[in-house]
């Protein structure tokens, strides 16, 4: 098979098993077993598939296909391998949470199968979007993320699942469609300079030609993109979908939104951000990613140390995260956006951990009130270290790999000379870090209650988990070369620095150290 | 000279019927009122077609008469027919100072839209301001309205909104994505109302006001 054929490979089968999954309702006796493991071989084509798509990247370079219409360059390579490792995992994950679902009552088979159905639609959804180079599909695609995972946001269907569902759907469409007046501003006015107007509508060829935009015109669409695809990706002040949401979400549900859906739209902004820059000047975006960083950070921050719900506190804890993306992205230079797009991943990979944790303990317990959930450890002490160990990786202690990157923003910062942003910054980890320890001392330690029986779930709850702590390990202790590389191309791509390879100028906060210490010698 | 003015008049009757759609206090009547408004919409895009010789924007009609001005009024009015919640009714602003806001936001959107340097859209730019000021109108039924059902109209305005803006402005778009966006808000239209009729099963409400257990 050649590279193109791999990428509708990649995108069909998410499709046809969702379709699969749907239909495996009529099955009756056999529809558990049958959507069971159509969903098993679902994720593991998609993670197989999406590794094989990334891979070509790194070896092979850009990918264009479908008459332009997709496009997949190391930035878009990046999104495509956080969408296929967190889908195998939350996959599995889904597997034991849902399975207990199901042996309990709680979840009847036909909505197991359109949970599995709703599933590989939402990956579907997630991959055309972050492959689509039409800039219409972009939208298109990310609208209907919003349409595929509203039914697992509102599963349970009770009163507070299905008012989360209603916000979520309600904010979100709202939100986009000012992203579609961005897209629509961007293309109608490359369409009126260009010599091919046809072609107008493809990032691409918009890149190419971004000089020729009219600056009112590009700062207008920006600040549309920005609201628009930052309401999807939960930036302050148009996150208020997304505490809810996540936290009415079963889990798995809750780290793919979390992890993966957040990312997708910031990757659309990511696209714009680099159009616009190109257009007018990297002043203007980085100025309103950096605002809107800026107080994402705070708000979620002031949520975090106040919060009881253990859920509703991961998810202002996205609202921070992304926050922090968006500033870095803000701070700008190579050092700020390698941080902006590790941190992408570092991410992904906490919040999925903790996510599936505070499924495990909502399973257990039946409740996410933490002043109800008391020593975890004695209940079900694997779950209560990967719990503890990923609530510090995420509050961005080493050697975990949020604080290679958080340590990289700061750096960035300072470089730039944004002293007072990165005092505030600080200051704001600081409370949030304090946040996720009240967390995990009130609920990991103490004793254990009478009435939860002891042990852990099942394999299936926990070893995704233990995948994810030892990926986060790895990413804190050794990047490993290819994902280096392919952090190293993607930020070349954001910055724009017409393909010239970013290790030649850019030196790593340790490597200043390392090279200051051989020079002291 | 003369197309342009036809569509910048019907443009000017999108805004009246998007307040009746605002106004109606059933979402039944909503539903025949968008319907109509469908209609105008598909209206100006024939008109589009004539005056810009722009094949594509038949195509974009034919689409928009079969989802918009057919199936998504159909799908409303029969979902409709079922969920009933005359406490919902009552908006949260009177229809006096609706108007008034609307009023605001269409000379707003005017003045934005006056800035647009677009030699193509020269002659339009009163459409586009009604495109605008459409899609702002759809928030407005969003936010002033307490039946989850008028939601779904504001929704539907804000769309059409779009889809104007994306007629006047980027008429030469590939057909795959008008049918594209098309196709979303039918999904989106669908979606919502099997939610709500969820809702309303659940919760036997349509008041969104009854929608506030979760804060903080």
């Amino acid at each position: 098979m050649t590279n193109i054929q791999w990428i509708y490979a990649l995108l069909l089968v998410p499709l046809i098993i969702s379709l699969l999954c749907f239909a495996s309702r009529g099955l009756r006796g056999a529809s558990r077993q049958a959507t069971t493991l159509l969903h098993l071989t679902g994720i593991i084509l998609t993670c197989l598939l999406s590794l094989m798509v990334v891979s070509s990247v790194i070896t092979s370079g850009t990918l264009l296909a479908m008459h332009q219409w997709i496009y997949i360059d190391s930035l878009g390579a990046l999104f495509i391998a956080i969408i296929g490792i967190i889908g195998l995992l939350t996959g599995l994950y889904s597997m034991g949470y849902m399975g207990h679902e199901v042996d309990h009552g709680e979840v009847t088979v036909p909505t197991l199968c359109n949970y599995y159905g709703f599933f590989h639609l939402f990956l579907f959804t997630m991959l055309v979007a972050v492959t689509a180079n039409n800039i219409i599909m972009m939208w298109v695609a990310i609208e209907a993320t919003t349409l595929s995972s509203a039914f697992l946001v509102g599963l349970y269907g009770q009163r507070s699942s299905l008012e989360a569902a209603w916000k979520y759907i309600i904010i979100c469409t709202v939100g986009v469609a000012f992203g579609l007046y961005g897209t629509v501003l961007v293309y109608a006015n490359a369409a009126s300079v260009l010599s091919d107007p046809g072609s107008a509508i493809f990032w691409t060829v918009l890149h190419d030609n971004a000089e020729l935009l009219d600056p009112t015109l590009m700062h207008l669409a920006f600040a549309f993109v920005l609201i628009g695809f930052g309401t999807k990706s939960g930036l302050f002040p148009m996150h208020a979908w997304l505490p809810d949401a996540h936290s009415e979400a079963p889990s798995p549900t809750s780290a793919m939104l979390s992890a993966v859906l957040l990312n997708c739209a910031m990757l659309i902004v990511i696209r714009y951000y680099i159009i616009v820059s190109k257009a007018i000047g990297p002043a203007f975006p980085q100025t309103l990613m950096l605002v809107f960083g800026l107080l994402s950070v705070a708000v979620a921050a002031l949520f975090i140390i106040v919060q009881r719900d253990m859920k509703r506190l991961l998810a202002y804890s996205s609202v921070e995260n992304m926050g922090l993306i968006a500033l870095a992205m803000g701070i700008g230079g190579p050092l700020g956006i390698l941080a902006a797009l590790l941190h992408t991943i570092n991410h992904s990979l906490a919040k999925t951990l903790l996510f599936c944790c505070s499924g495990n303990v909502l399973l257990k317990y039946g409740t996410r009130d933490m002043d109800a959930v008391k020593g975890i450890m004695k209940v079900a002490p694997v779950t209560a270290i990967l719990f503890a160990g990923g609530a510090l990786a995420l509050g961005g202690m080493p050697p975990f790999n949020v604080f290679i990157s958080e340590f990289m923003l700061v750096t960035a910062g300072i470089q730039s000379g944004k002293i007072a942003v990165i005092i505030i910054t600080l200051l704001l980890l600081t409370i949030v870090l304090a946040g996720l320890v009240r967390m995990v001392a009130g609920t990991v330690l103490g004793p254990g209650p009478e009435a939860v029986a002891k042990g852990e779930l099942g394999s299936l709850t926990t070893l995704p988990i233990a995948v994810l702590m030892v990926l986060m390990l790895v990413m804190g202790l050794h990047i490993p070369q290819p994902v280096l590389q392919l952090l190293y191309n993607a930020t070349s791509i954001v910055l724009d620095n017409g393909g010239a390879p970013l290790s030649d100028y850019l030196t790593l906060p340790w490597q200043s150290v390392q090279s200051a210490v051989t020079h002291g010698q | 000279m003369t197309g342009t003015l036809i569509v910048n008049n019907l443009a000017g009757l999108l805004i009246i019927s998007s307040l009746l759609v605002i106004g109606a206090r059933q979402p039944k009547n909503s539903a025949l009122f968008y319907a109509l408004q469908s209609l105008i919409l598909v209206l100006i895009f024939i008109a589009l077609a004539y005056t810009m010789h722009a094949e594509e924007l038949f195509l974009w009609s034919g689409t928009a008469f079969v989802t918009k001005v057919l199936l998504v009024p159909y799908i409303m009015y029969k979902a409709l027919g079922k969920l009933q919640d005359t406490n919902a009714d009552t908006p949260v602003i009177g229809m006096g100072l609706l108007i008034l806001i609307a009023a605001i936001i269409i000379v707003l959107s005017y003045l934005v839209v006056d800035s647009v340097k677009l030699p193509m859209v020269e002659d339009l730019k009163p459409a586009l301001s009604v495109s605008l000021s459409h899609f702002f109108l759809g928030l407005l039924c969003i936010v002033s309205q307490r039946n989850i059902l008028k939601q779904i109209f504001g929704y539907c305005l804000m769309e059409n909104g779009a889809h104007l803006t994306l007629a006047l402005m980027a008429y030469k778009a590939p057909e795959l994505v008008e049918i594209g966006v098309a196709t979303d808000a039918i999904f989106a239209v669908i979606i919502m109302s099997v939610m709500a009729r969820k809702i309303y099963r659940t919760l036997k409400t349509l008041d969104v006001r009854q929608l506030t257990a979760l804060k903080g």
